[in-house]
């Protein structure tokens, strides 16, 4: 296959490689619970 | 191509960003459609590892680092299609990311580095006859040696008139999903 003659050279980089990653481990949740966003209000006896 | 550095020096830059290119590869596995390899068309050259990234090595001689501008060396894209349709025995066409040193051609790239972006099994009889109008194959006909050679069912029939009979039929969408889900990448939907 001819591609014809070089024009340039390019030194490339990149940031991160095109390469896909490995596997990453599952999400998992935090087991603290949420916390109330509405909490009631303390009444006096 | 050997004379052009003597003539004139190229253009040096630089960049963060890969370069994508098209390439086509022929294709390898066991007859179970297993251990799926890209291979490079010309010779015979190691094959492109999933996962890992390929990397140039020049087999005309190991005194000089690949690519080097005075060889034709180095991991190989083009600009287009068209190019392409003039390789030998091509069993999947792709998009290919480029980076390291990279030596632009005329018509492509030579590179140190490769990694396949977005690849699809494609009929070499129909994609030499119509290029990107190339309609899918339909099967993938397992041959000795390992060599996995995807076909349309019309080109399958002519193969097999003159002498290229598979030993073994594979689905051509198993094997396209299989060598997908092994080097991570997506389908090449529009080319």
């Amino acid at each position: 296959m001819d591609i014809g003659r070089p024009q340039r050279i390019i030194e490339i980089e990149p940031v991160s490689l095109p390469l896909p990653s490995p596997d990453l481990p599952s999400y998992e949740p935090a087991t603290e619970p949420a916390p109330d966003p509405n909490p009631v209000e303390p009444v006096d006896p | 191509m050997t004379t052009a550095s003597a003539l004139r020096p190229l253009e040096a830059t630089t960049g963060i960003e890969p370069i994508v290119a098209w390439r086509t590869w022929a294709l390898t596995g066991h007859r179970d459609g297993t251990n799926l390899l890209l291979r490079p068309v010309a010779g015979r050259s190691r094959p492109w590892r999933p996962m890992q990234v390929a990397e140039a090595g020049c087999k005309h001689t190991r005194m000089h680092s690949s690519p080097s501008v005075d060889c034709t060396c180095g991991l190989h894209g083009t600009h287009g299609l068209d190019l392409l349709r003039r390789t030998r025995c091509p069993a999947v066409l792709g998009r290919v990311a480029l980076w390291g040193r990279v030596i632009e051609h005329d018509h492509g790239y030579r590179a140190q580095f490769a990694y396949p972006q977005l690849i699809a099994l494609i009929c070499q009889f129909c994609f030499w006859q119509w290029g990107s109008h190339a309609p899918s194959p339909d099967i993938v006909g397992w041959f000795p040696r390992d060599a996995l050679v995807p076909l349309c069912w019309g080109h399958l029939e002519l193969a097999q008139r003159y002498g290229m009979e598979p030993r073994r039929l594979l689905p051509a969408d198993e094997v396209g999903l299989a060598l997908r889900e092994a080097y991570a990448v997506d389908q090449l939907i529009h080319w």
